[in-house]
């Protein structure tokens, strides 16, 4: 579904991405993990149309996405939770779920979106008329999720969820995560720097290092591998 | 006694007045509250698209008599609301073709050097604007005229100007219809999107340049029809924009930048200002007290009533 | 490039200006048409006016919209003397500069903590403010007297020329004094403010007070072209003095013809206030508000296509910016043999630093200790607070609890261009550059803190330049055109120039490639070999592990382990930070 070959970002002199490529294939849980500054983010904004690369080509579903502009990306199933949840604060959480559902498909499959993101997060049925900015940070990622699931994607992405959240928390979206990909066969490509957490759940991974894909298995080759940790940890 | 009842009479009379001409003030300040919270943009020429609109209404009114046949309780009313539509799309059209090259997503996640270039290229547009006016329709001070502005309804003690009241009503009426827009209609809520978060609100498929267009034509528009409705309570001229700048700045300041409808309040409480400072200070210092309170409200209370008390992430 | 080659220019320049001067008087005596000849002196009016803005704006960024609160109160100061003591305006002007001045420390003290567009707000409100005033207090046109009798001791001339060349002597001295300033470290600081003023502060350089100095001097000019403006028009309306149009041709003036330069105002008169006043009086009576609409197309044209200014346009178009030569590879120096374990007593002591946002912890109970003579590094998963906690060390964030120490003396409370005098440097993580002045001139503004002179600041620059490999030619090379890794290396020279003891590194191997990366290291531990203290913040960590002597953990604000790189990457709680406690649980021995 989602082919990236060779791709490369530089910003400004400093390459943030060599080489790139990496493969998504429908229905596959699909995780990136790498420490800081391995570029996650980086290759998460290129598919989404933030960052533009020097070179390489990103193909979904056929075509190119590189010639489709940022903000048509979402309208082509291509669903964003970004780093750091990037809620509406001054809108409430109802608001924010139906800005998710800003796509052709996300309005037309609302009545069905919105029991489903319900029945995930309870909670935030709950506090659905809460300003989205005085959620506690777990609760605004279960916001972003269901933001992401509203616009009705056929491939959700999402970057570093477990960022600033408390463990517990973690655990408990990583969870919704899996179960998403369980119960509704939704696409997903999971950037993360908390490895188990993130190979876990997955099909297959990735393990980026100063921009560069040094690892690449099955979720079980990875979770057995101690070079991922020296990816990490230098040692 | 008798001096406190006066007082009181003056009191309440000012209060009235203030509340009257505050609701103008507040529409006027929301059109600048939208570009400011939508696009970050410090619109320097906020005014004298106020000043068109005054002038729009003027013509469509008397100038050309278009609405003659309306009558004259009619006409500048209805002057002063298509005025909107007029400078919305002169607006849309500045946007599109001169001040969309120095503003968009960049700049409204840059720092503060990055405004730079749109606060001195409103302020170019301001120049243009005020002394082309000043061309176009030469510098006699006029007004609109309506029966209106010279009746006055009695509420017990207190007077209330017929021409300011017919204002305040139209302009909370446009007021609420704003709030409805924004709260309410899809288009609406992608604009408070892209004023809130305009990364996220890229993500999920909002085209943020043209939320930054339909803003800034929706700012410059509703602040036209405030300019036309105070144009049948006060003669202009083509330099009056100017005069409500920092009216309209302090108003969004103290209503909060970056809340759109704040700045409906902050611009009622400048005119609750302005109207009760004639209680204590010479008339010709209205304007001055205003000042005061707006660099007040910088330096003590830059945040405003509803400010945002989170940053954008 | 010494320094008298420095200061030498300024004589090239001396002559330019005198030539300029003479040459535009003499313009001036061919000149017959008395309305002509008063465009001639208004030129030279609103070319102070510029530079009067540029000593503001143009050189330490501030943007200001309200120069004609000093034009109006140096004007009126000058009128009311006149009209209401008799007071000449020989002496009534300068008492407008006085007056000004004065203003300009009322204004500044509270109007600088503000930044970005509530300063030009506010700036924007005072002359307003002060032109409704000045009306109500009844001075909407008030008349100079004309003096038959003796009117040379009143500045009055018959011959309109007279002003012109009085107006000259302003300019020339605005002119003299902008040269000055430019040229002096006063400058270099206000340029490095307008950079990047945490970085300026970190260097040593006192932002408050250089913001002072700065507006007290554009004040003075403004006031006494005010002044002087009031004697040639010998009328003064609140519009004319405080009006919006004088502090928006202030700014047009420089902004078109070149900002922080003294010619730019110069060129921005003479090319727009004949235009203006021209059209004006050609057309003035058909179309009233030309001059208003010329301003206004000259604002927008040149911030759309050239938005320094004509000056620098031209100048990077004559003088393309030239590549400077790559720097050759400095030989692979001899493996470091492992620093004696010494008792090096700690020269930075963290006791118990707490900084808070709001409700979040930033840095959270951080004790720490920093041997001298070490390179200790400060390592952490993502928003960690490791920059927060730099801050806090270097002054910028105040820690709600907590005690650090340097060398035994208390750092808490003082700000950071004191802890910089104090022997602390800083590096930034993004590096803004001057483009257009050299390598040195870019180190030099580091050097300034604790150096009388300029020459001993320049050696000090170069000194540091030849620390880390950027010596010689590549010391005047302009900077603009620097690869990424020369740029960190600029920084780092900038850091090192007042000689610290102790060097804070903000991430600079982020993002270098190997070779790169190699480099630097090799100078960052030559450095530290000379006896300089590093704490570096890094991401990197094959390279960390490599350099550090010592890693200190850093976790949502907590420090979870100190100690030697191998020790600590075997820490099951840092390993936990990093990959996770699902990794800990899963795999068998995460210790190995």
């Amino acid at each position: 579904m989602l082919q990236i070959r060779s791709l490369s970002v530089a910003y400004g002199g400093l390459h943030a991405l060599s080489e790139v490529s990496l493969d998504v294939e429908q229905g596959e849980f699909v995780t990136v993990v790498g420490p800081n500054g391995a570029g996650k983010s980086t290759l998460f904004k290129t598919i989404s149309g933030t960052v533009a690369p020097v070179s390489g080509e990103i193909t979904y579903k056929g075509k190119s996405l590189l010639a489709v502009p940022p903000g048509e990306r979402a309208q082509h199933g291509i669903a964003h939770v970004p780093e750091g949840r990037q809620v509406f604060a001054s809108m409430t959480v109802m608001e924010n779920l139906e800005m998710g559902a800003y796509t052709r498909n996300g309005r037309a499959r609302w009545h069905e979106l919105l029991p489903m993101i319900f029945a995930l997060f309870p909670v935030l049925q709950e506090r659905r008329e809460q300003l989205a900015g005085t959620l506690s940070g777990g609760e605004q990622q279960m916001l972003a999720i269901g933001r992401g699931l509203a616009s009705a994607p056929e491939l959700l992405m999402l970057d570093e969820p477990s960022m600033g959240l408390a463990p517990t928390v973690v655990d408990a979206i990583f969870e919704r995560i899996h179960q998403i990909h369980r119960e509704h066969g939704i696409t997903i490509l999971l950037v993360e720097q908390r490895v188990a957490e993130a190979l876990e759940s997955c099909d297959r991974g990735y393990v980026l290092e100063t921009g560069r894909v040094v690892m690449q298995g099955t979720h079980n080759e990875l979770m057995a591998d101690p070079r991922v940790k020296r990816a990490y940890l230098g040692i | 006694m008798d001096a406190v009842k006066w007082f009181l009479i003056d009191f309440l009379q000012a209060f009235a007045a203030g509340l009257l001409v505050g609701g103008t003030y507040g529409l006027m300040c929301v059109g600048l509250g939208i570009i400011f919270g939508v696009m970050r943009v410090v619109n320097f020429a906020h005014g004298d698209f106020m000043m068109l609109g005054m002038y729009i209404a003027f013509y469509l009114v008397t100038g050309f008599g278009i609405l003659a046949f309306m009558g004259p309780y009619a006409g500048p009313i209805v002057g002063a609301i298509l005025a909107g539509p007029i400078v919305f799309v002169i607006g849309w059209l500045l946007h599109r073709y001169l001040i969309a090259r120095v503003t968009g997503v960049r700049v409204v996640t840059a720092e503060a050097e990055g405004h730079y270039a749109q606060i001195i290229l409103t302020l170019g547009v301001s120049l243009i604007l005020q002394n082309g006016g000043l061309i176009l329709f030469g510098s006699v001070p006029i007004s609109v005229q309506t029966p209106l502005s010279r009746e006055s309804w009695e509420l017990g003690p207190v007077f209330l100007n017929q021409a300011r009241t017919v204002s305040f009503v139209i302009a909370v009426a446009f007021a609420l219809a704003l709030y409805f827009f924004l709260g309410r209609v899809r288009l609406g809520k992608a604009l408070r999107a892209a004023a809130d978060n305009p990364i996220a609100a890229a993500y999920v498929g909002v085209d943020v340049d043209r939320s930054h267009r339909l803003a800034f034509g929706l700012g410059v528009g509703i602040t036209a029809i405030a300019g036309g409705l105070i144009a049948s309570s006060q003669s202009f001229q083509p330099y009056i924009g100017f005069d409500f700048v920092v009216v309209m700045f302090a108003g969004v300041i103290l209503g909060g930048l970056g809340s759109i409808l704040g700045a409906f309040w902050g611009g009622l409480t400048i005119g609750l200002v302005q109207q009760m400072s004639t209680l204590i200070l010479p008339y010709q210092l209205q304007n001055t007290a205003i000042f005061v309170v707006f660099l007040l409200i910088i330096f003590f209370w830059p945040r405003g009533m509803f400010g945002r008390t989170w940053e954008r992430a | 490039m010494t320094t008298r080659a420095l200061h030498g220019g300024a004589w090239k320049q001396y002559g330019v200006i005198a030539a300029f001067a003479v040459a535009y008087l003499a313009l001036g005596l061919l000149v017959r048409n008395s309305y002509y000849q008063l465009i001639m002196t208004l030129v030279l009016i609103w070319a102070t006016m510029g530079l009067s803005w540029n000593m503001l704006s143009g050189y330490s960024g501030m943007i200001s919209f309200g120069q004609a609160a000093f034009f109006g109160l140096g004007g009126y100061t000058m009128t009311i003397a006149f009209v209401k003591f008799g007071v000449t305006p020989w002496i009534g002007i300068p008492l407008g500069v006085l007056v000004g001045v004065i203003a300009a420390v009322i204004i500044g003290i509270p109007t600088f903590r503000l930044r970005g567009h509530y300063f030009a707000l506010s700036m924007l409100a005072y002359p307003l403010a002060m032109l409704y005033v000045f009306e109500w207090m009844g001075y909407q046109e008030v008349s100079l007297p004309m003096k038959r009798e003796n009117p040379h001791a009143y500045a009055q001339f018959a011959d309109p020329r007279s002003y012109m060349a009085l107006a000259m002597v302003l300019l020339v001295a605005a002119m003299i004094v902008s040269l000055h300033v430019e040229r002096s470290r006063f400058g270099r600081s206000l340029l490095a403010i307008k950079q990047n003023e945490p970085a300026a502060e970190a260097a040593g350089i006192d932002a408050p007070r250089q913001k002072m100095y700065a507006i007290m001097l554009s004040a003075a000019i403004a006031a006494a072209a005010g002044g002087l403006y009031a004697n040639v028009l010998l009328v003064v309306t609140p519009q004319t003095m405080f009006g919006m149009l004088v502090s928006a041709q202030a700014l047009i003036v420089s902004l078109f013809g070149g900002v922080g330069i003294f010619w730019g105002p110069v060129i921005g008169a003479a090319v727009l206030v004949p235009l203006a006043e021209i059209l004006h009086g050609e057309l003035g009576h058909i179309v009233p508000g030309i001059q208003g609409v010329v301003y206004g197309l000259a604002i927008i044209v040149i911030i759309l296509l050239a938005p320094e200014g004509i000056y620098w346009k031209l100048r990077d178009r004559l003088a393309p910016v030239r590549r400077p030569p790559s720097i050759p590879r400095v030989a692979a120096a001899p493996a470091v043999a492992a620093k004696p374990p010494g008792d090096a007593k700690p020269v930075l002591t963290l006791d118990r630093v707490t900084h808070a946002f709001g409700g979040l912890k930033a840095v959270d109970d951080a004790s720490l200790l920093v041997k001298a003579g070490a390179i200790h590094g400060i390592i952490g998963p993502n928003g960690a607070g490791k920059t927060t906690l730099f801050n806090v060390i270097n002054g910028f964030l105040t820690p709600a609890t907590g005690s650090i120490r340097f060398e035994g003396a208390e750092l808490v409370g003082r700000k950071p261009h004191q802890i910089c005098r104090q022997g602390i440097g800083r590096t930034f993580q993004v590096v803004r550059a001057f483009p257009r002045m050299t390598v040195l001139e870019n180190v030099i503004t580091g050097a300034y803190a604790g150096t009388a002179t300029d020459a001993e600041a320049e050696e000090l620059a170069l000194a540091a330049l030849t620390r880390v490999g950027l010596a010689d030619e590549q010391a005047y090379a302009i900077a603009g055109g620097l690869t990424t890794k020369q740029l960190r290396l600029m920084e780092l020279a900038r850091a090192l120039a007042p000689r610290p003891r102790l060097l804070l590194l903000d991430e600079t191997l982020a993002g270098l490639g190997h070779d790169a990366l190699d480099e630097i290291l090799q100078i960052i531990r030559q450095v530290n070999r000379e006896g300089v203290t590093i704490v570096i913040i890094e991401h990197t960590m094959q390279a960390m592990v490599k350099l550090a002597d010592e890693f200190s953990v850093l976790d949502h604000g907590r420090l979870i382990a100190s100690g030697p790189p191998a020790e600590v990457v075997r820490n099951r709680a840092v390993i936990e930070a990093y990959l996770g406690k699902k990794w800990m649980d899963r795999v068998a021995d995460p210790v190995t």
